[in-house]
């Protein structure tokens, strides 16, 4: 064999993976943008990487047995903590940067962390990826929420970037431990 | 169960109680809200005595089907057995305590404790113990070891209460005219179920003041401005201030809210079924609030105009807003659980039940854009009650006192008709000091009776 013939099928698949090292960077930057941008409290631009038919939705999560796994999280069209539309999620900004927002004035301090990040389908102009979140915040002097779990999130190609279509909210919490969730995952 | 409530119990003597609310100036001392010790008498006063909601029929419709709820602080396994009847049993193994059931819903053929194996059927009754003739040797008597039940299981239109004092008064007698017409609110539209999915999460706040901040349309206008400049809720076309109607009941249930005027309800009565249909399709609202024939058959003539909280004592909050009952689990003084259920009627098209079920998402909840804003007011009320100069100052709940008239109307239902007032939030208070010095129900039911003409 000669050393031509050697490289040549790695020197493939190092273009098949930097294809994909490429698309893993793209969508982890999308992500870290956008969390950045809920993080500093710019509602109304965050509101611009989210596309016109997004499905934002936080079902209710149940503490189960293992052989009633199935039934740990309520279905679509049942209740859910989050079952948002683009103009629910307007109206959700809107209240945000309303001056008689109580919950969020004083301002809430929040970091998103997303990590674990998998692309899981590649379909037409779509994405689909899971990645584990951890949203911790803390109010006033002295109160800390923290919140973590899973996500599926859609993002769409638009221009040189995406458009979040769809984002699911897997939380690990069946009681939300927290007074109210006035903020954005 | 009759209480020893002239001995003191950790300070607290019944003279000493009822000076925690004065009904004559709506003055309440703020330890209602912080002392540890009244929360001790009001796990064993009110909630080990009166009817507390455990669940609809809808979430456990067959034999082994279970649902996790609370009479204070103690949790309950509701269940339906083998012959269909609901089983309330105390979670907690006659062994060594531990608890039968850890998930808080599901399917089961019996009750196995995961410590050392003892089994309970769905009735309660202990069916097998491990080593019962080896290690035992055949020495126990499992008769008397069963789980513990409450004295009392029933259901009112399906909703199944609890309690656990054997001589409470009948759950029908409990609701009286008040209670029913606030459940009736529920079921005006026709049989209904639970929707899959309890929202419940924990604000440290006393649980009376989620209580008392339901009668409250005061606050509407100003904490949940925001949700109003958001566009999601039009609050002055559900507020209607100068139209509040407000109906006080038996053992501290009560109503209050937005009423229709009399006028209107008359006008409504005159249509027929096809034509409150269109009259309510023409107020776009997922639930339209014109109410059909058979609202008054359960609401009562007068009941039926009401659009308000009913609160079903001590601590069930009923709301029409999208059709869901809240309960205020006490976790200690400054915690309390709040558990959503939703309803739909059975009869609801899927279109209808959809905007039922989003607007039940969106409006309360943890997330709901009405509710993030509560949290923080009751927190921060809670807290204040702590400092020790700030529980000195009282909380004042003067609104409309003494200014307004009952009426009794047809049937014998009695209302006040009034502007926003706090009429409900004095009543619940006045009935939860009867609760905690009242030494049996004749005394707690005679004394939260309404007797006066003017409140």
């Amino acid at each position: 064999m000669s050393t031509r013939e050697i490289h040549k099928p790695a020197v493939k698949a190092d273009l098949a993976l930097l294809e994909r090292a490429r698309l893993q960077y793209e969508v982890e930057q999308f992500l870290y943008e956008e969390a950045a941008l809920l993080d500093a409290q710019k509602y109304q631009e965050w509101l611009e990487l989210v596309a016109e038919d997004i499905h934002y939705w936080m079902p209710i999560r149940r503490t189960v047995t293992r052989s009633d796994i199935a039934h740990e999280f309520t279905k679509p069209g049942d209740m859910a903590f989050f079952d948002d539309d683009r103009s629910l999620l307007e109206m959700r900004v809107k209240k945000l940067m309303a001056s008689s927002a109580w919950s969020e004035d004083p301002p809430s301090r929040s970091r998103h962390f997303v990590s674990n990040v998998r692309i899981v389908e590649v379909s037409g102009d779509e994405v689909t990826i899971d990645v584990c979140f951890h949203l911790h915040r803390t109010r006033l002097n002295s109160e800390i929420d923290s919140w973590t779990g899973r996500r599926t999130d859609v993002l769409r190609r638009h221009v040189s970037s995406f458009r979040l279509a769809r984002r699911h909210i897997f939380l690990d919490q069946t009681v939300i431990l927290a007074k109210n969730m006035s903020t954005l995952f | 169960m009759n209480v020893e409530a002239p001995v003191a119990v950790d300070g607290w003597d019944e003279s000493s109680i009822k000076r925690l609310f004065d009904t004559d100036t709506g003055w309440l001392d703020r330890r209602v809200h912080s002392d540890e010790a009244l929360y001790r008498l009001e796990m064993e006063r009110i909630f080990a005595r009166g009817w507390n909601f455990m669940c609809h029929e809808s979430q456990i419709p067959n034999a082994g089907d279970y649902f996790i709820n609370y009479i204070g602080e103690d949790q309950v396994i509701v269940v339906r057995d083998e012959r269909g009847q609901v089983n309330v049993l105390l979670n907690t193994c006659r062994h060594r305590g531990n608890a039968l059931c850890r998930a808080e819903r599901g399917n089961a053929k019996s009750f196995v404790c995961s410590y050392h194996g003892w089994n309970y059927g769905l009735d309660g009754r202990l069916i097998g113990v491990p080593g019962h003739k080896t290690y035992y040797r055949d020495a126990l008597d499992r008769e008397r070891l069963g789980l513990a039940r409450v004295a009392k299981v029933e259901n009112y239109l399906g909703f199944y209460f609890a309690t656990l004092d054997a001589d409470a008064c009948s759950l029908h007698d409990y609701l009286g005219d008040v209670g029913r017409t606030g459940i009736g609110m529920l079921c005006a539209f026709g049989d209904v179920e639970v929707v899959d999915g309890i929202q419940k999460n924990v604000i440290d706040c006393n649980w009376k003041i989620a209580v008392d901040n339901l009668f409250d349309w005061y606050h509407v206008m100003y904490s949940h401005a925001s949700a109003n400049t958001a566009g999601f809720v039009e609050l002055s076309k559900v507020l209607f201030p100068q139209n509040q109607m407000v109906m006080l009941g038996e053992y501290g249930h009560a109503i209050s809210g937005p009423g229709l005027p009399k006028e209107m309800q008359n006008q409504i009565n005159s249509l027929s079924h096809a034509e409150r249909i269109e009259m309510a399709k023409a107020l776009d609202h997922p639930l339209p609030r014109v109410r059909p024939h058979r609202a008054s058959e359960i609401m009562g003539p007068e009941g039926v105009r009401s659009m308000g909280h009913p609160n079903i004592f001590p601590n069930l909050w009923i709301t029409l807003e999208g059709l869901q009952m809240c309960l205020r689990l006490p976790r200690g003084p400054k915690h309390t659980e709040l558990w959503w259920f939703t309803i739909v009627p059975k009869s609801a098209s899927p279109d209808a039940r959809r905007r039922m079920v989003q607007m039940a998402t969106h409006l309360f909840g943890p997330a709901g854009l009405l509710e993030q804003d509560d949290g923080e007011n009751w927190s921060q009320s809670t807290r204040a009650c702590t400092g020790f100069a700030g529980r000195e100052l009282g909380e004042f709940l003067a609104m409309g006192l003494g200014q307004d008239k009952v009426t009794t109307g047809e049937n014998g239902q009695r209302y006040v008709e009034t502007c926003i007032n706090e009429h409900g939030q004095r009543w619940f208070y006045r009935a939860w000091r009867e609760w905690m010095t009242g030494r049996d129900w004749s005394h707690i039911q005679k004394s939260t009776a309404i007797v006066n003409e003017t409140v």
